[in-house]
Protein backbone atom coordinates (compact mmCIF):
# COMPACT_ATOMS: atom_id res chain seq x y z
CA UNK A 1 0.00 0.00 0.00
CA UNK A 2 2.97 2.42 1.19
CA UNK A 3 6.10 1.82 0.00
CA UNK A 4 9.55 4.25 1.13
CA UNK A 5 12.28 3.88 -0.44
CA UNK A 6 15.70 6.05 0.87
CA UNK A 7 13.61 9.05 1.39
CA UNK A 8 15.73 11.92 2.71
CA UNK A 9 14.67 15.58 2.69
CA UNK A 10 16.85 18.89 3.97
CA UNK A 11 15.83 22.54 4.75
CA UNK A 12 19.30 24.11 3.66
CA UNK A 13 21.84 22.64 5.35
CA UNK A 14 19.67 20.48 7.99
CA UNK A 15 18.99 17.59 7.53
CA UNK A 16 15.43 16.46 8.47
CA UNK A 17 14.92 13.08 7.18
CA UNK A 18 18.19 10.39 6.23
CA UNK A 19 17.34 7.27 4.12
CA UNK A 20 13.87 6.22 5.48
CA UNK A 21 12.88 3.37 4.27
CA UNK A 22 9.61 0.91 4.76
CA UNK A 23 6.66 -1.09 3.65
CA UNK A 24 3.75 -0.75 5.02
CA UNK A 25 1.11 -3.19 4.00
CA UNK A 26 -2.77 -3.36 3.51
CA UNK A 27 -4.81 -3.50 6.94
CA UNK A 28 -1.81 -3.02 9.00
CA UNK A 29 -1.31 -0.08 11.88
CA UNK A 30 2.14 1.48 11.99
CA UNK A 31 2.70 3.62 14.80
CA UNK A 32 5.35 5.77 14.44
CA UNK A 33 6.94 7.36 17.57
CA UNK A 34 10.50 8.80 18.80
CA UNK A 35 11.74 11.95 20.51
CA UNK A 36 10.78 15.11 18.93
CA UNK A 37 12.34 16.56 16.25
CA UNK A 38 13.28 13.07 15.06
CA UNK A 39 11.58 13.82 11.88
CA UNK A 40 8.16 11.59 12.63
CA UNK A 41 6.01 14.06 11.61
CA UNK A 42 7.50 15.16 8.18
CA UNK A 43 7.88 11.60 7.84
CA UNK A 44 3.98 11.12 7.24
CA UNK A 45 3.55 14.35 5.68
CA UNK A 46 5.71 12.98 3.28
CA UNK A 47 3.62 10.05 2.12
CA UNK A 48 0.74 12.23 0.60
CA UNK A 49 3.35 15.10 -0.79
CA UNK A 50 2.58 17.58 2.20
CA UNK A 51 5.94 17.80 2.70
CA UNK A 52 8.27 17.73 -0.76
CA UNK A 53 11.51 15.82 -0.41
CA UNK A 54 14.55 15.69 -2.29
CA UNK A 55 15.64 11.95 -2.79
CA UNK A 56 14.55 8.44 -2.72
CA UNK A 57 10.73 7.19 -3.90
CA UNK A 58 7.53 7.48 -2.00
CA UNK A 59 4.56 4.67 -4.01
CA UNK A 60 0.81 4.73 -2.11
CA UNK A 61 -1.17 2.24 -4.44
CA UNK A 62 1.14 2.23 -7.11
CA UNK A 63 1.46 5.99 -7.88
CA UNK A 64 5.07 7.78 -6.93
CA UNK A 65 4.03 10.87 -4.57
CA UNK A 66 7.82 12.98 -5.51
CA UNK A 67 7.59 12.45 -9.61
CA UNK A 68 7.05 15.59 -11.68
CA UNK A 69 3.45 13.94 -13.49
CA UNK A 70 1.70 12.81 -10.85
CA UNK A 71 -1.66 14.54 -9.95
CA UNK A 72 -1.35 15.16 -5.90
CA UNK A 73 -4.77 16.38 -5.16
CA UNK A 74 -5.51 13.63 -6.74
CA UNK A 75 -3.19 11.19 -4.90
CA UNK A 76 -3.91 13.42 -1.43
CA UNK A 77 -8.11 12.91 -2.25
CA UNK A 78 -7.25 8.93 -1.57
CA UNK A 79 -5.03 9.17 1.51
CA UNK A 80 -7.07 10.66 4.96
CA UNK A 81 -5.07 12.68 6.93
CA UNK A 82 -5.84 14.04 11.13
CA UNK A 83 -3.70 16.44 12.34
CA UNK A 84 -2.59 18.00 15.51
CA UNK A 85 -4.64 21.11 15.64
CA UNK A 86 -7.63 19.46 13.93
CA UNK A 87 -7.62 21.76 11.41
CA UNK A 88 -10.96 21.89 10.97
CA UNK A 89 -12.59 25.16 9.07
CA UNK A 90 -14.20 27.09 11.38
CA UNK A 91 -16.34 29.01 8.93
CA UNK A 92 -18.17 26.07 8.46
CA UNK A 93 -20.91 24.03 10.21
CA UNK A 94 -19.66 20.66 11.00
CA UNK A 95 -21.44 18.74 8.34
CA UNK A 96 -20.04 21.31 5.66
CA UNK A 97 -16.50 20.35 7.08
CA UNK A 98 -17.66 16.83 6.30
CA UNK A 99 -19.34 17.94 2.86
CA UNK A 100 -17.55 20.55 1.22
CA UNK A 101 -14.65 17.47 -0.32
CA UNK A 102 -16.96 15.88 -1.13
CA UNK A 103 -18.60 18.13 -2.93
CA UNK A 104 -15.97 19.70 -4.95
CA UNK A 105 -13.11 17.29 -4.87
CA UNK A 106 -15.28 13.65 -4.97
CA UNK A 107 -18.21 15.57 -7.40
CA UNK A 108 -21.10 13.99 -4.89
CA UNK A 109 -24.02 15.45 -5.24
CA UNK A 110 -25.09 17.86 -1.74
CA UNK A 111 -27.13 15.00 -0.90
CA UNK A 112 -25.05 12.23 -1.11
CA UNK A 113 -22.36 14.24 0.78
CA UNK A 114 -24.83 14.85 3.86
CA UNK A 115 -25.82 11.64 4.37
CA UNK A 116 -22.51 10.27 4.06
CA UNK A 117 -21.53 13.03 6.49
CA UNK A 118 -24.52 12.21 8.87
CA UNK A 119 -23.30 8.65 8.67
CA UNK A 120 -19.88 9.02 9.62
CA UNK A 121 -20.72 11.71 12.85
CA UNK A 122 -23.11 9.00 13.96
CA UNK A 123 -19.89 6.52 13.72
CA UNK A 124 -18.17 9.00 15.75
CA UNK A 125 -21.26 10.25 18.29
CA UNK A 126 -21.76 13.19 17.08
CA UNK A 127 -24.93 13.31 15.11
CA UNK A 128 -26.40 16.19 17.09
CA UNK A 129 -23.50 18.94 16.53
CA UNK A 130 -24.14 18.32 13.22
CA UNK A 131 -25.45 22.00 12.71
CA UNK A 132 -23.17 23.63 15.27
CA UNK A 133 -19.36 25.01 14.47
CA UNK A 134 -15.87 24.06 15.10
CA UNK A 135 -15.78 26.49 17.45
CA UNK A 136 -18.22 25.47 19.80
CA UNK A 137 -17.27 21.83 20.46
CA UNK A 138 -14.50 20.57 22.88
CA UNK A 139 -10.84 19.80 21.55
CA UNK A 140 -12.01 15.84 21.77
CA UNK A 141 -15.14 16.37 19.13
CA UNK A 142 -13.35 18.58 17.03
CA UNK A 143 -10.51 15.48 16.53
CA UNK A 144 -13.34 13.04 16.23
CA UNK A 145 -14.98 14.96 13.39
CA UNK A 146 -11.76 16.04 11.92
CA UNK A 147 -11.21 12.06 11.31
CA UNK A 148 -15.19 11.95 10.26
CA UNK A 149 -14.06 14.55 7.69
CA UNK A 150 -11.18 12.07 6.36
CA UNK A 151 -13.26 9.37 6.29
CA UNK A 152 -16.15 10.51 4.21
CA UNK A 153 -13.85 10.73 0.94
CA UNK A 154 -13.41 7.16 1.33
CA UNK A 155 -9.18 6.77 1.73
CA UNK A 156 -7.49 3.85 1.45
CA UNK A 157 -5.35 4.49 4.24
CA UNK A 158 -5.35 7.10 6.90
CA UNK A 159 -2.39 9.26 8.27
CA UNK A 160 -2.61 10.23 11.89
CA UNK A 161 -0.28 13.22 13.08
CA UNK A 162 -0.38 13.10 16.95
CA UNK A 163 -3.72 13.26 16.87
CA UNK A 164 -4.16 13.21 20.36
CA UNK A 165 -1.35 15.97 21.75
CA UNK A 166 -3.24 19.02 21.66
CA UNK A 167 -6.09 17.16 23.74
CA UNK A 168 -6.92 17.70 27.22
CA UNK A 169 -6.12 14.65 29.12
CA UNK A 170 -9.78 13.17 29.54
CA UNK A 171 -10.41 13.60 26.08
CA UNK A 172 -7.65 11.60 24.92
CA UNK A 173 -9.32 8.38 24.70
CA UNK A 174 -12.34 9.17 22.92
CA UNK A 175 -10.42 9.51 19.95
CA UNK A 176 -8.27 7.02 20.66
CA UNK A 177 -11.31 4.74 20.83
CA UNK A 178 -12.41 6.20 17.66
CA UNK A 179 -8.94 5.19 15.86
CA UNK A 180 -8.69 1.67 17.64
CA UNK A 181 -12.19 0.90 16.00
CA UNK A 182 -11.04 1.52 12.80
CA UNK A 183 -8.24 -0.08 13.12
CA UNK A 184 -10.65 -3.31 13.99
CA UNK A 185 -12.34 -2.84 11.02
CA UNK A 186 -8.83 -3.43 8.82
CA UNK A 187 -7.97 0.76 7.78
CA UNK A 188 -4.51 0.82 6.79
CA UNK A 189 -2.97 3.24 9.49
CA UNK A 190 0.00 5.36 9.78
CA UNK A 191 0.01 6.89 12.99
CA UNK A 192 2.57 9.71 14.72
CA UNK A 193 1.34 9.27 18.54
CA UNK A 194 3.33 8.86 21.72
CA UNK A 195 0.14 6.78 22.99
CA UNK A 196 2.16 3.78 23.53
CA UNK A 197 -0.60 2.29 25.18
CA UNK A 198 -2.62 2.79 21.70
CA UNK A 199 0.86 1.47 20.21
CA UNK A 200 0.61 -1.81 22.58
CA UNK A 201 -3.17 -2.84 22.00
CA UNK A 202 -3.25 -1.79 18.12
CA UNK A 203 -0.29 -1.19 16.35
CA UNK A 204 1.21 -4.06 13.70
CA UNK A 205 4.29 -2.74 13.65
CA UNK A 206 6.18 -0.11 15.54
CA UNK A 207 8.76 2.14 13.92
CA UNK A 208 11.13 4.34 16.61
CA UNK A 209 12.71 7.52 14.47
CA UNK A 210 15.62 9.58 15.57
CA UNK A 211 17.59 12.22 14.49
CA UNK A 212 16.06 12.19 10.96
CA UNK A 213 16.33 7.99 10.51
CA UNK A 214 14.10 4.99 11.22
CA UNK A 215 16.65 3.43 13.83
CA UNK A 216 13.86 0.35 14.91
CA UNK A 217 11.00 -0.99 12.29
CA UNK A 218 9.48 -4.05 14.17
CA UNK A 219 6.44 -5.79 15.43
CA UNK A 220 5.35 -4.32 18.08
CA UNK A 221 6.05 -7.54 20.90
CA UNK A 222 9.94 -6.94 19.07
CA UNK A 223 10.05 -3.16 20.16
CA UNK A 224 8.20 -3.17 23.46
CA UNK A 225 10.20 -6.08 24.77
CA UNK A 226 13.63 -5.70 23.54
CA UNK A 227 13.97 -2.88 21.66
CA UNK A 228 18.03 -3.02 19.93
CA UNK A 229 19.27 0.79 19.98
CA UNK A 230 20.17 2.40 23.29
CA UNK A 231 18.49 5.23 21.72
CA UNK A 232 15.03 3.37 21.63
CA UNK A 233 15.45 1.70 25.12
CA UNK A 234 15.83 5.24 26.72
CA UNK A 235 12.71 7.00 24.90
CA UNK A 236 10.64 3.75 26.06
CA UNK A 237 12.10 4.00 29.97
CA UNK A 238 11.57 7.50 30.08
CA UNK A 239 7.86 7.05 28.29
CA UNK A 240 6.89 4.26 30.60
CA UNK A 241 7.74 5.73 33.27
CA UNK A 242 4.46 8.16 33.72
CA UNK B 1 -15.26 88.59 12.64
CA UNK B 2 -16.57 87.20 9.70
CA UNK B 3 -20.31 87.88 9.66
CA UNK B 4 -21.48 83.74 8.46
CA UNK B 5 -24.63 83.71 6.49
CA UNK B 6 -25.82 80.22 5.44
CA UNK B 7 -28.47 81.51 3.29
CA UNK B 8 -27.03 80.08 0.23
CA UNK B 9 -26.85 76.54 1.70
CA UNK B 10 -30.44 75.40 1.53
CA UNK B 11 -30.75 76.22 -2.26
CA UNK B 12 -27.85 74.74 -3.18
CA UNK B 13 -28.90 71.07 -1.59
CA UNK B 14 -30.11 69.69 -5.02
CA UNK B 15 -26.16 70.58 -6.54
CA UNK B 16 -24.67 69.61 -3.29
CA UNK B 17 -26.51 65.95 -3.41
CA UNK B 18 -25.05 65.83 -7.00
CA UNK B 19 -21.91 66.14 -5.74
CA UNK B 20 -22.31 63.27 -3.24
CA UNK B 21 -23.74 61.09 -5.83
CA UNK B 22 -20.60 61.44 -7.77
CA UNK B 23 -18.00 61.08 -4.42
CA UNK B 24 -20.34 57.67 -3.12
CA UNK B 25 -19.97 56.46 -7.01
CA UNK B 26 -16.10 57.09 -7.02
CA UNK B 27 -16.15 55.73 -3.55
CA UNK B 28 -17.47 52.36 -4.23
CA UNK B 29 -16.58 51.71 -7.59
CA UNK B 30 -12.96 52.56 -6.11
CA UNK B 31 -13.89 50.04 -3.37
CA UNK B 32 -15.13 47.22 -5.00
CA UNK B 33 -12.12 47.20 -8.22
CA UNK B 34 -9.58 47.99 -5.42
CA UNK B 35 -10.59 44.71 -3.17
CA UNK B 36 -11.38 42.62 -6.65
CA UNK B 37 -7.94 43.66 -8.14
CA UNK B 38 -5.91 43.88 -4.30
CA UNK B 39 -6.83 39.89 -3.71
CA UNK B 40 -5.43 39.50 -6.90
CA UNK B 41 -1.97 41.57 -6.22
CA UNK B 42 -2.04 39.83 -2.91
CA UNK B 43 -2.41 36.09 -4.55
CA UNK B 44 0.24 37.10 -6.73
CA UNK B 45 2.51 38.63 -4.57
CA UNK B 46 2.52 35.71 -2.32
CA UNK B 47 2.62 32.70 -5.30
CA UNK B 48 5.90 30.70 -5.66
CA UNK B 49 5.82 31.77 -9.54
CA UNK B 50 8.80 34.73 -9.49
CA UNK B 51 7.80 36.64 -12.11
CA UNK B 52 4.13 37.39 -10.61
CA UNK B 53 5.27 37.81 -7.00
CA UNK B 54 8.07 40.66 -8.16
CA UNK B 55 5.46 42.36 -10.45
CA UNK B 56 2.56 42.52 -7.43
CA UNK B 57 5.46 43.49 -5.13
CA UNK B 58 6.68 46.55 -7.93
CA UNK B 59 3.42 47.25 -8.86
CA UNK B 60 2.73 47.73 -4.72
CA UNK B 61 6.05 49.52 -3.87
CA UNK B 62 5.51 52.22 -7.51
CA UNK B 63 1.87 53.04 -6.39
CA UNK B 64 2.77 53.33 -2.27
CA UNK B 65 5.54 55.50 -3.23
CA UNK B 66 3.79 58.49 -4.97
CA UNK B 67 0.99 60.62 -3.80
CA UNK B 68 -2.13 60.31 -4.35
CA UNK B 69 -3.32 63.44 -6.14
CA UNK B 70 -0.34 62.65 -9.17
CA UNK B 71 -1.72 59.32 -9.70
CA UNK B 72 -5.35 61.38 -10.68
CA UNK B 73 -3.28 63.98 -12.74
CA UNK B 74 -1.90 60.95 -14.79
CA UNK B 75 -5.41 59.78 -15.02
CA UNK B 76 -7.14 63.06 -16.12
CA UNK B 77 -3.87 64.13 -18.28
CA UNK B 78 -2.62 61.17 -20.02
CA UNK B 79 -5.46 58.27 -20.18
CA UNK B 80 -8.06 60.09 -22.11
CA UNK B 81 -5.21 61.02 -24.56
CA UNK B 82 -4.32 57.04 -24.74
CA UNK B 83 -7.84 56.11 -25.00
CA UNK B 84 -8.78 58.59 -27.91
CA UNK B 85 -5.62 57.37 -29.80
CA UNK B 86 -6.23 53.99 -29.35
CA UNK B 87 -9.82 53.10 -29.34
CA UNK B 88 -10.31 56.14 -31.40
CA UNK B 89 -12.86 58.03 -28.41
CA UNK B 90 -14.06 61.21 -29.94
CA UNK B 91 -11.95 63.90 -28.65
CA UNK B 92 -12.83 65.93 -25.61
CA UNK B 93 -15.10 63.21 -24.26
CA UNK B 94 -15.62 64.00 -20.61
CA UNK B 95 -13.49 61.06 -19.48
CA UNK B 96 -13.20 62.69 -16.31
CA UNK B 97 -15.62 60.40 -13.86
CA UNK B 98 -13.86 57.18 -15.36
CA UNK B 99 -10.58 58.45 -15.33
CA UNK B 100 -11.09 58.98 -11.18
CA UNK B 101 -12.38 55.49 -10.70
CA UNK B 102 -9.65 54.23 -12.81
CA UNK B 103 -7.00 55.90 -11.02
CA UNK B 104 -8.41 55.26 -7.42
CA UNK B 105 -8.78 52.25 -8.15
CA UNK B 106 -5.64 51.18 -9.42
CA UNK B 107 -3.79 53.26 -6.44
CA UNK B 108 -6.14 52.27 -3.65
CA UNK B 109 -5.93 48.19 -4.71
CA UNK B 110 -2.01 48.69 -3.42
CA UNK B 111 -3.24 49.32 0.17
CA UNK B 112 -6.00 47.00 -0.13
CA UNK B 113 -3.50 44.26 -1.73
CA UNK B 114 -1.25 44.78 1.49
CA UNK B 115 -4.31 44.64 3.70
CA UNK B 116 -5.61 41.29 2.35
CA UNK B 117 -2.08 39.51 1.98
CA UNK B 118 -1.64 40.20 5.67
CA UNK B 119 -4.91 38.76 6.27
CA UNK B 120 -3.92 35.51 4.19
CA UNK B 121 -1.25 34.96 6.32
CA UNK B 122 -3.12 35.91 9.62
CA UNK B 123 -4.63 32.33 8.50
CA UNK B 124 -2.86 29.76 10.42
CA UNK B 125 -1.01 27.32 7.58
CA UNK B 126 -2.56 24.17 8.74
CA UNK B 127 -5.57 25.63 6.96
CA UNK B 128 -4.47 25.07 3.73
CA UNK B 129 -2.61 21.71 4.38
CA UNK B 130 -6.05 20.28 5.82
CA UNK B 131 -7.98 21.43 2.83
CA UNK B 132 -4.65 20.34 0.70
CA UNK B 133 -4.82 16.30 2.65
CA UNK B 134 -8.60 16.40 1.47
CA UNK B 135 -7.57 16.71 -2.11
CA UNK B 136 -8.29 20.33 -2.92
CA UNK B 137 -6.17 22.10 -5.55
CA UNK B 138 -4.41 25.28 -4.27
CA UNK B 139 -7.03 27.10 -5.88
CA UNK B 140 -10.03 25.30 -4.38
CA UNK B 141 -8.19 25.66 -1.09
CA UNK B 142 -8.11 29.61 -1.36
CA UNK B 143 -10.91 30.26 -2.58
CA UNK B 144 -13.13 28.00 0.00
CA UNK B 145 -10.89 27.97 2.76
CA UNK B 146 -8.07 30.46 3.62
CA UNK B 147 -9.42 33.61 1.50
CA UNK B 148 -13.23 33.14 3.52
CA UNK B 149 -11.22 33.10 6.86
CA UNK B 150 -9.13 36.27 5.81
CA UNK B 151 -12.01 38.58 4.71
CA UNK B 152 -13.97 37.84 7.62
CA UNK B 153 -10.44 38.80 9.67
CA UNK B 154 -9.65 41.91 7.45
CA UNK B 155 -13.77 43.76 7.10
CA UNK B 156 -12.42 46.24 9.76
CA UNK B 157 -9.39 47.27 8.12
CA UNK B 158 -11.20 47.00 4.41
CA UNK B 159 -13.97 48.98 5.38
CA UNK B 160 -11.56 52.12 7.51
CA UNK B 161 -9.56 51.97 4.01
CA UNK B 162 -12.88 52.70 2.21
CA UNK B 163 -13.76 55.53 4.90
CA UNK B 164 -10.21 57.00 4.21
CA UNK B 165 -10.65 56.64 0.22
CA UNK B 166 -14.11 58.58 0.64
CA UNK B 167 -12.54 61.54 2.34
CA UNK B 168 -9.91 61.24 -0.64
CA UNK B 169 -12.33 61.53 -3.34
CA UNK B 170 -12.05 65.05 -2.65
CA UNK B 171 -8.86 65.06 -4.27
CA UNK B 172 -10.35 64.92 -7.80
CA UNK B 173 -11.26 68.61 -7.38
CA UNK B 174 -7.82 68.69 -9.52
CA UNK B 175 -9.63 67.90 -12.14
CA UNK B 176 -12.78 70.41 -11.79
CA UNK B 177 -14.78 67.67 -11.42
CA UNK B 178 -17.87 68.56 -9.24
CA UNK B 179 -17.85 66.08 -6.33
CA UNK B 180 -19.08 67.16 -3.13
CA UNK B 181 -16.51 68.86 -2.22
CA UNK B 182 -16.07 69.95 -5.64
CA UNK B 183 -19.64 71.46 -5.82
CA UNK B 184 -19.20 72.92 -2.30
CA UNK B 185 -15.99 74.88 -3.36
CA UNK B 186 -18.40 76.06 -6.73
CA UNK B 187 -21.43 76.92 -4.85
CA UNK B 188 -19.17 79.52 -1.79
CA UNK B 189 -17.03 80.48 -4.99
CA UNK B 190 -20.19 81.72 -6.92
CA UNK B 191 -21.72 83.27 -3.88
CA UNK B 192 -18.80 84.68 -1.72
CA UNK B 193 -19.70 82.35 0.97
CA UNK B 194 -16.89 80.02 0.76
CA UNK B 195 -15.72 79.66 4.53
CA UNK B 196 -19.81 78.76 5.10
CA UNK B 197 -19.54 76.13 2.73
CA UNK B 198 -16.79 74.33 3.40
CA UNK B 199 -17.41 74.53 6.99
CA UNK B 200 -20.62 72.52 5.95
CA UNK B 201 -19.04 70.49 3.98
CA UNK B 202 -16.08 69.78 6.79
CA UNK B 203 -19.43 68.98 9.25
CA UNK B 204 -20.77 66.75 6.47
CA UNK B 205 -17.44 64.41 6.03
CA UNK B 206 -17.08 64.61 9.79
CA UNK B 207 -20.68 63.09 10.20
CA UNK B 208 -20.76 60.38 7.87
CA UNK B 209 -17.04 59.09 8.22
CA UNK B 210 -17.48 59.21 12.42
CA UNK B 211 -20.93 57.24 11.90
CA UNK B 212 -18.74 55.02 9.35
CA UNK B 213 -16.08 54.38 11.74
CA UNK B 214 -18.49 53.63 15.06
CA UNK B 215 -20.09 50.96 12.53
CA UNK B 216 -16.49 49.47 12.00
CA UNK B 217 -16.04 49.67 15.63
CA UNK B 218 -19.43 48.01 16.79
CA UNK B 219 -18.89 44.98 13.86
CA UNK B 220 -15.10 44.80 15.37
CA UNK B 221 -16.26 44.26 18.81
CA UNK B 222 -18.81 42.03 17.70
CA UNK B 223 -15.89 39.65 15.68
CA UNK B 224 -13.51 39.90 18.80
CA UNK B 225 -16.27 38.03 20.69
CA UNK B 226 -17.72 35.82 18.90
Amino acid sequence: MISMNKVSKHYGAFQVLTDCTTQVQKGEVIVVCGPSGSGKSTLIKCVNGLEPFQSGEIIVNGVSVGAPATNLSKLRSTVGMVFQNFELFPHMSIIDNLSIAQLKVLGRNQEQAREKGYKLLDRVGLREQAEKYPGQLSGGQQQRVAIARALAMDPICMLFDEPTSALDPEMVNEVLDVMTELAKEGMTMMCVTHEMGFAKRVASRVIFMDQGRIVEDDSKEAFFEHARSERAQQFLAKILHH
Amino acid sequence: MHDFDWSSIPNALPFLWDGMKISLEITLSAVVFGIVWGTLLALMRLSSVTPLSWFAAGYVNLFRAVPLVMVLLWFFLIVPHLLESIFGFPRGSDMRLSSAIAGFALFEAAYYSEIIRAGIQSVPKGQMAAASALGMTYGQAMRLVVLPQAFRNMVPLLLTQGIILFQDTSLVYVSALADFFGAAYKVGDRDGRLVELLLFAGAVYFVICFTASRIVRYYQNKLKTA
